[in-house]
């Protein structure tokens, strides 16, 4: 028994003590494999996944490696079961490879006849085969690269795929460090990403993305589609590639619901890829309007299904995933993993906060009690009316503007779902809504005053969740939110976790109705937000309103 | 003779090849025998010679098959020239066994030994009685050579169409003697012949030493911290399964044993495959930690909660000599053909495995720092004790063995060596790591315990939260059921929160505080209590009155609020008791409205009318006729009326009957049913035994035996 950091729970989770002088060494041992689950101050949780270690061995580590890390730094005695299932399940990977054969085109290769033949008996797989060539080589029909990785990953065996991918059209693209330079983990990770040919880069909001995007770019030279979230992000990311990058705007086109060009680099949207007119896809033809040399998907956590399955058809296309998490809400983690490909870069959140790139924040729940009246009505209301009645309350109102108040000085975003909620508090403070109807114009133009200091609070609908950039809010108040998703959290937080000029600590307040259905959500909130080594207290409204007794 | 002279030459034996053999067959020794005629009858009766044949290994058995072929009695080198030189010492053994024993120079088999070695010792058919000459095998045509050859290593005997017309090659083989007809479609090779063929030795290879054992080597280090690790997993799952089955006892199956879907249950909450529940279970249930109830539930007993105050080491050490020796085989549940194997059912029983258990053990100790490849293992017990040998059993061990923690990555543990010479400190509990005495709370509402917990912390802690992970380390949570639950527990809020501060290493975090406060100050809020009837009047004075009033004392009143009091009475019967005392209280329903008329009272339940039993409808004419016949058969029958046979009193029935015996006279009896009727016999006595007299009976011919007892007359037959 060593005094180790590690503690190795049966159920695959490793418990890091972070707090024991091995920790750091430890972390970077075991990141490569296990993926962090939580980070409360004390104790992290790994956990130690199928997926996971399959990332490690497309990172080239080996299951020797991953037993010793274990080895190594447990602190007790590491059942000699897990060990052996590690190593088992990492021999898994590679031993199937998707090669390119210089006269059947693509093949599927297996030094292990046995594997072979036990995955080519599935049902599935069987007609994605041709030809077998000999006992170790099978032909792959010619398009199903993509799915019968996937097919593959679920079997267990997961495909490495060496079958090459297309140069695509030429176009020079490099990055232009005047006044700023490019990141050291961003520069890796673009590196990684190379290397690796194609995968997910993993970031955490406010880590610069789009650099690592634009590096990636200058990598590939060559044409670029560029797949996002909705309009706003695809203008930010034009903007961010003028002005870090040697393009033009003519060489950069907008492919959304408003514009439809086509050129060098194209930012798409995913709303504008999904759309259907009759049943069918209207846009797919954009995947192979040039001959695109690199495929970017922004926010691959939210990459909407219908696009892994046109995914499935490029897989000789480079593609890179950017993301702040691999976690998915509908569980399509597999996915992302055989038809983008696997991690191939990582950073914990708290480590770049570390170094200072991201502020550190206070997360503040206020509780809001009901008065009588309305805990009669919230307890007769619909079941699928009690949210919206318990977080719309004229108290929390009361409390978001007093909260507001007292930031005055600093600049803050009131942040919420209900159209109603946000009309009134922005009527009685006088700030700013930005809600879904908003044209891009005036949002823009508010955006921008804001952005300069000019004006200090910003009341915004859903609509802001996704990949804008408000450089300087530090001081962010929920009124109400959809449904507690570990996805949103992460995005409200990435608002306000920007850098900051000065270094100050950025807050985050939600506000919540004691005793209701709210309150539930917000323990998921509470327990992601502590998850993440936030810190997180509870305060009652009162102590807000008696603060501010005007 | 042989009998005879197996006793005479046992009789011969010196004390100490006595001894000899009484350490060779320990069984031979229960219960002591009386004489050495005795013991060589016990020696040579089947179930010993069995006890006997089993504990042999491969080579012996060899010998002493080799040895059925001759005749007797044998020289030993008649032995050696059929088997091989080293037979010579083993011979000695199997004289040392009485598997043989020695007339005048040579040697004997103990008469039963041959039933039980087969009429084909080593597939050796029986000898011929004709001369063979194998001079003619220079001319054997390869068909017959084919034949031959099938037939050199056993079995023997091979099915013809017909010996009377046998094919060419079968044909050249009978005229010539080599082989013999058994039957019309059996032919046989001779033993003669089969030796020959053989070359004169009865094996192919005789097996003189067992195999070389081989296996990957392990570091003694390694092998003790993958085993110390296995214990505790051991430790642990024993006792969430017993805490687990407490919350939610198992009901057991009708047959005795575990369902298929709680063992799946368990599983799942173990994290662990089912057969290893259903092992650890077994081991539960052997140590007496579990039991099935009265009521088929499977509940833990007192015992569990002995064990856990014990140390960890005692705990481990407990349940493992358990396994060591038991004849339950937990590999065996599950789907065996058609048939559902269940945990703690009636079906797990093997003789013989607790011996093949402690032999891979034994195999296991002489070869440390090895995990054994399976296969050669294997070998080595099937040499060690082939009539025993079960593949399986010893891959079932082995997984337990690394279950239990005796061996980590498939070599013996220092713990399992100490364990198995019977040292005194196994070395577990310092192994083991120690119990920690702190917790850490996190900001997420849970709380690491990084170790295995005392069991006192580990109890409070298990009643204010739920537990997430388990291993080496347990992570809880906070939640507000579980805060809420150790309220119910009596718990207060207070108590909570100094205990969590005592406890944790990391200061309590605020929003854990919240939550405690929170609920603690709604818990208990809402009150719910039972009562039979209220009484409610909008007059507080009223009310008041009747509170207070002596002679309503016997309703036990409780006031509720201003306007309300319960009682635990039937509404009926308050309202007697308060009209008794000349109130004017009136009934009322759920929804306030008053009763006014009396009800009528009416049952509760369902009409349930009697069944009417029908009227005798009148028989059919087949019935009658039957009837009839019937009658008259039994008329005649009762005018041939035997005597009645006179009342005897017990002794002089007994030397009544001593006396028929002797004199073999046939005799009639009155002898009472179990219903009390008495009917007469007559019958031939032979024997009195045990208040029972054997005889035969006239009426049916057969042998039968009449308790005395019931008895009730004896009379000579006339």
């Amino acid at each position: 028994m060593t005094d180790g950091p590690l503690i190795v729970q049966s159920d695959k989770t490793l418990l890091l003590d972070i707090d024991h002088p091995q920790s750091d060494e430890c972390r970077r041992a075991i990141a490569s494999f296990a993926e962090l689950e939580k980070s409360p101050e004390h104790i992290h949780t790994y956990r130690l996944t199928p997926l996971g270690l399959w990332n490690a061995r497309a990172a080239g580590h080996d299951a020797e490696q991953v037993v010793d890390v274990l080895l190594k730094y447990s602190r007790f005695a590491v059942p000699h079961a897990l060990l052996v299932d590690v190593a088992e399940t990492m021999s898994r990977y590679g031993r199937l490879r998707l090669e390119a054969h210089p006269v059947h085109g693509l093949v599927l290769v297996s030094r292990d006849p046995a594997v072979l033949k036990e995955v080519t008996r599935g049902k599935k797989i069987a007609p994605m085969l041709g030809l077998q060539l000999d006992a170790e080589t099978i032909v792959v029909h010619p398009g199903q690269r993509g799915f019968l990785k996937q097919a593959l990953l679920k079997l267990g065996w997961p495909a490495e795929d060496f079958a090459g991918y297309v140069d695509g059209k030429h176009h020079e693209i490099d990055l232009v460090q005047d006044g700023w330079s490019i990141r050291k983990y961003q520069e890796l990770a673009a590196e990684g990403f190379w290397h690796g040919g194609s995968g997910v880069v993993v970031l955490p909001c406010g880590a610069g993305k789009t650099i690592v995007g634009a590096a990636a770019m200058a990598h590939a030279k060559a044409t670029t589609l560029i797949l996002v979230t909705n309009t706003i992000a695809a203008r930010q990311w034009r903007d961010e590639l003028l002005k870090r990058t040697t393009l033009h705007e003519d060489e950069i086109g907008e492919y959304s619901g408003s514009k439809k060009e086509i050129r060098p680099v194209t930012i798409a949207t995913y709303q504008v890829m999904t759309t259907r007119k009759q049943g069918i896809y209207a846009h797919l033809d954009l995947f192979d309007a040039i001959d695109w040399g690199l495929i970017i998907y922004d926010e691959v956590h939210l990459l909407p299904a219908p696009i892994f399955r046109f995914t499935a058809d490029i897989q000789s296309r480079r593609r890179l995933g950017l993301t702040a998490t691999l976690v998915r809400e509908d569980g399509m983690e597999g996915e992302v993993f055989s038809l983008i490909g696997p991690k191939r870069f990582d950073v914990p959140w708290r480590e770049i906060e570390a170094q200072g790139y991201i502020a550190p924040a206070d997360c503040v729940e206020v509780r809001v009690n009901l008065t009588d009246e309305e805990r009669l009505n919230y307890a007769t209301a619909e079941p699928e009316d009690r949210y919206r009645f318990c977080s719309t309350t004229a108290t929390k109102r009361k409390v978001a503007i007093a909260l507001a108040k007292q930031h005055s000085k600093e600049q803050v975003l009131i942040i919420g779902q209900y159209i109603n909620q946000l009309d009134a508090i922005s009527e009685e403070m006088g700030v700013p809504l930005i809600k879904g109807d908003t044209p891009i114009k005036e949002r823009e133009r508010l955006f921008g005053l804001y952005r300069a200091g000019e004006i200090k609070c910003l009341v915004v609908s859903k609509v802001a969740n996704f990949s804008i950039d408000l450089p300087d809010a530090t001081i962010a108040i929920q009124v109400s939110g959809t449904f507690g998703s570990r996805q949103e959290e992460a995005q409200r937080l990435g608002r306000i976790l920007r850098p900051k000029s000065d270094g100050r600590t950025a807050r985050f307040y939600s506000i919540v109705a004691r005793d209701t259905v709210d309150q539930d959500f917000a323990q998921n909130r509470q327990r992601f937000l502590a998850e993440q080594g936030y810190a997180y207290g509870i305060i009652d409204a009162d102590d807000v309103l008696n603060a501010n007794p005007d | 003779m042989s009998v005879n002279s197996f006793a005479d030459e046992l009789r011969s034996r010196s004390d100490d090849a006595i001894a000899a053999l009484f350490e060779a067959r320990p069984d031979l020794l229960t219960p002591i025998p009386t004489d050495l005629s005795a013991l060589s009858a016990r020696a040579n009766s089947t179930p010993s010679l069995m006890r006997a044949l089993e504990s042999l290994n491969k080579f012996q058995l060899e010998v002493l098959t080799s040895a059925c072929t001759l005749s007797e009695p044998f020289s030993k080198s008649e032995i050696l020239s059929v088997t091989i030189p080293e037979a010579g010492e083993e011979l000695l053994r199997l004289w040392a066994a009485a598997l043989v024993y020695k007339d005048g120079s040579k040697f004997r088999l103990p008469g039963n030994l041959r039933n039980l070695i087969g009429d084909e010792p080593g597939g050796l058919g029986p000898h011929s009685p004709k001369k063979i000459d194998f001079i003619a095998l220079k001319d054997l045509p390869p068909d017959s050579a084919a034949v031959l050859e099938r037939l050199t290593w056993g079995p023997p005997r091979g099915q013809v169409a017909s010996v009377k017309s046998p094919g060419k090659a079968i044909g050249w083989l009978l005229e010539n003697n080599y082989l013999m007809p058994m039957d019309s479609k059996t032919v046989v090779l001779p033993r003669e012949v089969g030796m020959h063929l053989r070359s004169g030795k009865v094996f192919k290879d005789f097996a003189p030493v067992p195999a070389k054992f081989l296996g990957t080597n392990r570091k003694q280090k390694d092998v003790n911290r993958a085993a110390i690790a296995n214990v505790s997993n051991f430790l642990r799952w024993c006792e969430e399964l017993a805490h687990n089955w407490s919350d939610e006892p198992p009901i057991a199956l009708r047959s005795g044993g575990l369902g298929v879907r709680d063992l799946k249950r368990s599983a799942d909450h173990l994290g662990v495959d089912e057969i290893c529940v259903a092992f650890v279970a077994e081991i539960l249930y052997l140590g007496g930690l579990i039991v099935i109830d009265t009521d088929d539930q499977i509940l833990p007993t007192n015992s569990f909660d002995i064990w856990m105050s014990r140390t960890l080491e005692e705990r481990w050490h407990s349940l493992v000599s358990l396994w060591l020796e038991t004849s339950r085989v937990s590999g065996l549940v599950g789907k065996i053909g058609e048939k559902n194997i269940a945990p703690l059912g009636p079906e797990l029983d093997r003789a013989g495995v607790a011996s093949m258990r402690k032999a891979t053990l034994h195999i296991l100790s002489k070869n440390l720092e090895l995990d054994p490849d399976i296969k050669v293992l294997q070998s080595l017990i099937a040499w060690q004790m082939p009539q025993r040998f079960s593949a399986e059993y010893i891959e079932w061990t082995l997984r337990e063995a690394e279950w239990l923690g005796l061996t980590g990555q498939g070599a013996l543990s220092e713990f399992g060596s100490a364990l198995l010479n019977g040292a005194k400190d196994i070395g577990v509990e310092s192994a083991l790591p120690k119990p920690v005495d702190h917790i850490l709370i996190q900001a997420d509402n849970s709380a690491i315990a990084p170790g295995p917990l005392t069991v006192e912390l580990a109890n409070m802690i298990g009643t204010i939260a739920d537990i997430e992970s388990r291993g080496g380390a347990s992570v809880y949570r906070f939640s507000e059921s579980s805060i809420r639950r150790g309220l119910d527990h009596g718990q207060t809020g207070g108590q909570i929160k100094s205990f969590l501060k005592k406890t944790s290493r990391t200061p309590v975090p605020q929003p854990l505080e919240y939550l405690i406060n929170d609920v603690a100050k709604r818990h208990g809020r809402l009150r719910v209590g039972s009562a039979h009837s209220y009484i409610r009047c909008e007059d507080e004075g009223l009310i008041a009155q009747i509170l207070h009033d002596k002679k309503l004392e016997q309703l036990r009143f409780r006031k509720l609020a201003p306007q309300v009091l319960v009682c635990d009475f039937e509404s009926s019967d308050v309202i007697a008791t308060l009209r008794e005392a000349s109130y004017l209280p009136a009934a009322e329903n759920a929804n306030g409205i008053l009763i006014s008329a009396p009800a009528i009272r009416r049952a509760k339940s369902r009409p349930r009318p009697p069944k009417i039993l029908s009227e005798t409808s009148a028989p059919s004419k087949i019935i009658v006729k039957g009837a009839i016949r019937a009658l008259r058969a039994g008329e005649k029958a009762s005018s041939h009326k035997p005597r009645e046979v006179p009342r005897t009193t017990a002794n002089e029935t007994l030397d009544l009957l001593h006396q028929y015996i002797e004199e073999q006279a046939s005799l009639t009896i009155g002898y009472a049913d179990t219903n009390g009727g008495v009917s007469n016999r007559l019958i031939d006595p032979i024997s009195i035994s045990l208040g029972t007299l054997i005889a035969r009976d006239h009426a049916t011919g057969e042998m039968q035996s009449f308790r005395i007892p019931r008895i009730t007359g004896v009379s000579p037959a006339k």
